[in-house]
């Protein structure tokens, strides 16, 4: 594979030396696959194989683009004519320019040969065993819409002008269940999801009852009084909440106004025990890979440290304007879009107690295990209502399922009002998180 | 694009080993976006793709494989692999296959493609919207302006013997300002689009846009925070039908009613809304964003109506829903690219106008919420909650409109909020966004007439110390 990658990427930069232009050419191969179960049959089996080449170009400052699926001769010669046509329209950057090529690359793991040599007829058999112990955990679970099990394979090459050139292998598995559970004419939904780098890691019993039990113990639930009481939250929760955060983080955002910690560098943000960083060198972490989408090698950095803001991400063209180096988070899509700064592994740091220990001693408090809207909220300002359900605490147990509840506030507010980090950390894709516990929410209720 | 004999081939190789259905969807598709901010050209791209889905189904089961070679041999290998995924290995002969193209019900017309129209002069229009919204007042403090266009061709062919060869076109206009006082930041934002090329700027300014925009960013600084409770609530036909597509839409899309993932399933016959509401999904109207002459699937675009005056009347099919109902495709079966299967999707879905003045029903409302324009929402479909929030809203007191409020976020159940819409105005205004559902994004278009609502709950801030709430879309 990484001959035909480099033989279209090399095409292309001729293309732009031959210009007089600078270049980059990120090429990436992956083939996925998707099996879909349902009542133990297979629903959907999916195979899916791609190819393609996105360039960048710099004349003299200023940036073109153009992508193609298509890497022919012909196809990449006119994709370098777009590119170079599409730089004469767009404003110089004095900050635009490819990394150097000297990198040195991190050691990762990063291919599972486990996940190729399981054949498909095993992945199913690991999707039915998911939808098998979600049934066998609680009779009311009438229905499972799907089992899914997923993996993929990618190749990737970054090669520039600056004689940069990077190229790297990966793979990885993941599994989801997704049911409801059925009593006295009220339906609620549980979901659960997990990705691995090798597939020996995936336990199918414990996803397929982790949803289960989610469905299960939010039945009958009901609403409650607007309130401002204490809450825990779920880590997956918690992961939703760092997705709101993580915008903040990125330099560009910093450096167009757009974050609501822009002002904020060196000082404290969040309460005590938050620490938070950045990893793209985690061995768990399902988005360590050893470079970047401008091959760029990956790093381990420190966002928040015991509460004080001391990092931000950068990619090349921010790391430049901010006098600094890039960190690794020059992240890409796919080859249809440009890098940007965004997170790899974003991980917050476990505290030592148990989520029992941190919800033994609240008085009267919710257990915020869904929230719901979540895009609505604004990732520049932090403010948030969003819709949500869970589970009241009442003397330190928790008692009856609640829905059709907002929980409204701002992030910033909500990270000096965090008491304590519970020592259950898990990875929900790229982000990993352990329940919280605020001294206080918003709850509007009826 | 590919030859028919090709295409023929190809369906028979996926049918070797059997199967009921096989199809082939092959696309090629141009796009590119510019985008402003910061006040200078940031960003422009321009992309080529194109791709090949190959799908077989059999017994109910779907086989599916995506790829893009579309050369013979890269289209034959693929057709191989989807048919090696069947568990069974009868040895059927598969059907020899003739392709007949058929006639699209009505034509289309796009007068300025996307490609003919340079990036000089997109940027021209860009850059004077952002000038507009930028000059207007100087506590705008950042403005974004993007134009996205897209140019795909197609061919899909099954073993039905049906060939289709369509062609669309589609151009999204997106303005978003921020403004801000005393520390305080609030955001306004405008987006516009349709199935058609440029000649959108004939209908829609995009300097009207950001001078929309930017007035409404402007207005919010000076909102109050929303009340909390449950109110009653007035939904302005500007508000656009993100309230209709949450509450009823999705959980009339027959895959959802089929494995019982529906608050609607059972309801065939039955009221679900109150009398004086009917819904309606109409892939067929000119121009709109979720509008096409054949879907992606090649059924025939139609007009379906979901709801009569409050009697729940039909699904959203496509092929595979269809089939197993023994009905008729609805024409909804859609998909996001050549990698996607198609699944049941809503086209442009609303409710349908009513006999009273949009401003008596402001009028006749002694205190509520009065929601100017809608932001991005949420459904359970098995149960009908949803949330959406509220780019601009008001309160209504003894009738009349008081101050603008920030913040509202609305809860509600869909059939409980059908059932309780009391007032339909005579007007009818069009939303436009992306629809996501399992990882596929479809244009869409939704619509609605200034309804009330007799009760639903609002969440609001009013009991917030901090900074005020208010929340963004970008659709």
């Amino acid at each position: 594979m990484e001959g035909i990658l480099k033989n279209a990427g090399e095409i292309a930069l001729h293309a732009v030396h031959a210009r007089g232009l600078e270049g980059e050419a990120f090429l990436m191969y992956d083939r996925e696959l998707n099996i879909e179960v349902s009542d133990g049959q297979v629903e959907t089996l999916q195979e899916a194989e791609q190819m393609g080449l996105g360039l960048r170009v710099f004349n003299g400052g200023r940036m073109g683009f153009a992508y193609s699926s298509d890497l022919s001769e012909k196809a990449i010669e006119e994709m370098v004519e777009n590119a170079v046509h599409i730089s004469e329209f767009t404003a110089a950057d004095e900050f635009n320019r490819f990394p150097e090529g000297d990198q040195a690359y991190p050691v990762i793991k990063t291919f599972d040969e486990g996940i190729s040599a399981v054949t498909i007829a095993d992945k199913i058999d690991i999707a039915r065993e998911a939808e098998r112990a979600a049934r066998a955990f609680d009779p009311r679970i009438k229905l499972v819409e799907r089992a899914g099990y997923e993996d993929s394979e990618y190749s990737t090459l970054v090669m520039n002008s600056r004689g940069l050139y990077a190229f790297g292998k990966g793979n990885y598995c993941g599994l989801q269940i997704s049911l409801v559970a059925d009593e006295d004419d009220d339906t609620q939904n549980g979901f659960a999801f997990t990705m691995q780098r090798e597939i020996a890691s995936l336990n199918p019993k414990s996803v397929g009852e982790e949803a289960a039990m989610k469905a299960v113990r939010s039945l009958g639930g009901r609403t409650i009084p607007s309130a401002r009481i204490q809450c825990i939250m779920d880590p997956y929760v918690v992961t939703r909440f760092m997705g709101l955060l993580s915008s903040s983080i990125e330099a560009d955002a910093v450096q167009k106004g757009k974050s609501m910690l822009a002002d904020k560098m060196g000082r404290q943000v969040a309460s005590r025990p938050i620490t938070l960083l950045d990893d793209g060198t985690n061995k768990d972490g399902i988005a360590s890979f050893p470079f970047d989408g401008e091959g760029v090698a990956s790093s381990r950095n420190m966002i928040i440290e015991n509460g004080d803001l001391v990092g931000f991400l950068y990619d090349t063209n921010s790391g430049l304007k901010a006098g600094l180096k890039s960190t690794g988070n020059g992240i890409r899509g796919s080859f249809r879009s440009l890098p940007g700064v965004g997170i790899t592994n974003l991980m917050l740091k476990p505290g030592l107690d148990s989520q029992e220990s941190l919800i033994g001693d609240i008085g009267q408090g919710f257990y915020i295990t869904e929230v719901m809207g979540m895009h609505t909220a604004n990732p520049i300002t932090g403010d948030f209502s969003v819709g949500a359900a869970g589970i009241m605490i009442e003397q330190g147990q928790l008692t009856f399922p609640v829905r059709g509840i907002t929980v409204a506030g701002n992030l910033l507010r909500l990270l000096q009002d965090i008491e304590a980090v519970g020592n259950d950390l898990r990875f929900y894709g790229g982000k990993a998180a352990a329940s919280i516990r605020l001294n206080s929410i918003n709850i509007g209720g009826h | 694009m590919v030859e028919k004999e090709l295409l023929a081939r190809v369906l028979e190789k996926a049918m070797e080993k059997g199967g009921d259905f096989a199809e082939i969807y092959i696309e090629e598709k141009l796009t590119s976006n510019v985008l402003c901010e910061d006040d200078r050209i940031e960003k422009i791209n321009s992309g080529r793709e194109k791709g090949a889905g190959i799908r077989l189904i059999k017994d109910g089961k779907t086989f599916y494989v995506s790829t893009n070679d579309l050369s013979a041999a890269g289209l034959l290998k693929a057709a191989a692999v989807v048919n090696h995924g069947m568990e069974t290995h009868s040895r059927e002969i598969g059907p020899a296959i003739t392709l007949s193209l058929q006639e699209a019900g009505f034509p289309m017309e796009f007068l300025r493609l996307p490609e003919q129209v340079d990036f000089a002069e997109k940027i021209e229009h860009v850059l004077k919207a952002n000038n507009i919204a930028r000059n207007l007042d100087k506590e705008i403090r950042q403005v974004t302006v993007a134009v996205g266009d897209m140019h795909k061709k197609v061919q899909i062919a099954n073993s039905n013997g049906e060939l289709i060869e369509d062609e669309t076109a589609r151009v999204r206009f997106l303005v978003n300002a921020v403004a801000s006082r005393a520390g305080q930041i609030q955001t306004g934002y405008e987006v516009a689009g349709g199935v058609s090329g440029w000649e959108l700027l004939n209908q829609v300014s995009l300097e009207d846009m950001a001078n929309q925009a930017a007035i409404r960013a402007l207005a919010m600084l000076s909102a109050r925070p929303a009340p909390a409770g449950r109110m009653p609530v007035v939904m302005h036909s500007e508000a656009g039908g993100t309230m209709v597509h949450e509450a009823c839409g999705h959980g009339l899309e027959a895959d959802l009613v089929q494995k019982g993932l529906s608050v609607y399933q059972d309801k065939m016959g039955q009221q679900v809304a109150n009398e004086e509401v009917s819904v309606i999904d109409d892939a067929t109207l000119p121009g709109k964003y979720g509008s096409f002459r054949w879907d992606d699937e090649g059924s025939p675009a139609r007009r379906t109506l979901l709801i009569d005056n409050g009697f729940l009347q039909g699904f959203l099919y496509d092929r595979l829903t269809a089939n197993k109902d023994g009905v008729q495709s609805s024409g909804n079966g859609r998909r996001e690219s050549y990698q996607d299967k198609p699944i049941p999707r809503m086209s442009n879905t609303f409710i349908t106008s009513g006999g009273d003045e949009p401003d008596r029903i402001i009028k006749d409302t002694a205190r509520g919420l009065l929601v100017k324009k809608m932001g991005g929402g949420q459904v359970n479909t098995t149960n009908g909650d949803f949330v959406f929030d509220v780019q601009e809203g008001y309160i209504i007191e003894n009738g009349e409109i008081k101050y603008p409020v920030r913040g509202a976020t609305l809860i509600g159940n869909g059939p409980r909020a059908l059932m309780n819409i009391d007032r339909v105005g005579k007007d009818l205004g069009f939303g436009i966004g992306v629809c996501g559902k399992d990882s596929q994004g479809v244009a869409v278009g939704d619509a609605q007439p200034t309804i009330r609502i007799k009760e639903l709950t609002v969440g609001g801030t009013f009991m917030t110390e901090g900074p005020q709430i208010k929340r963004i879309r970008r659709k």
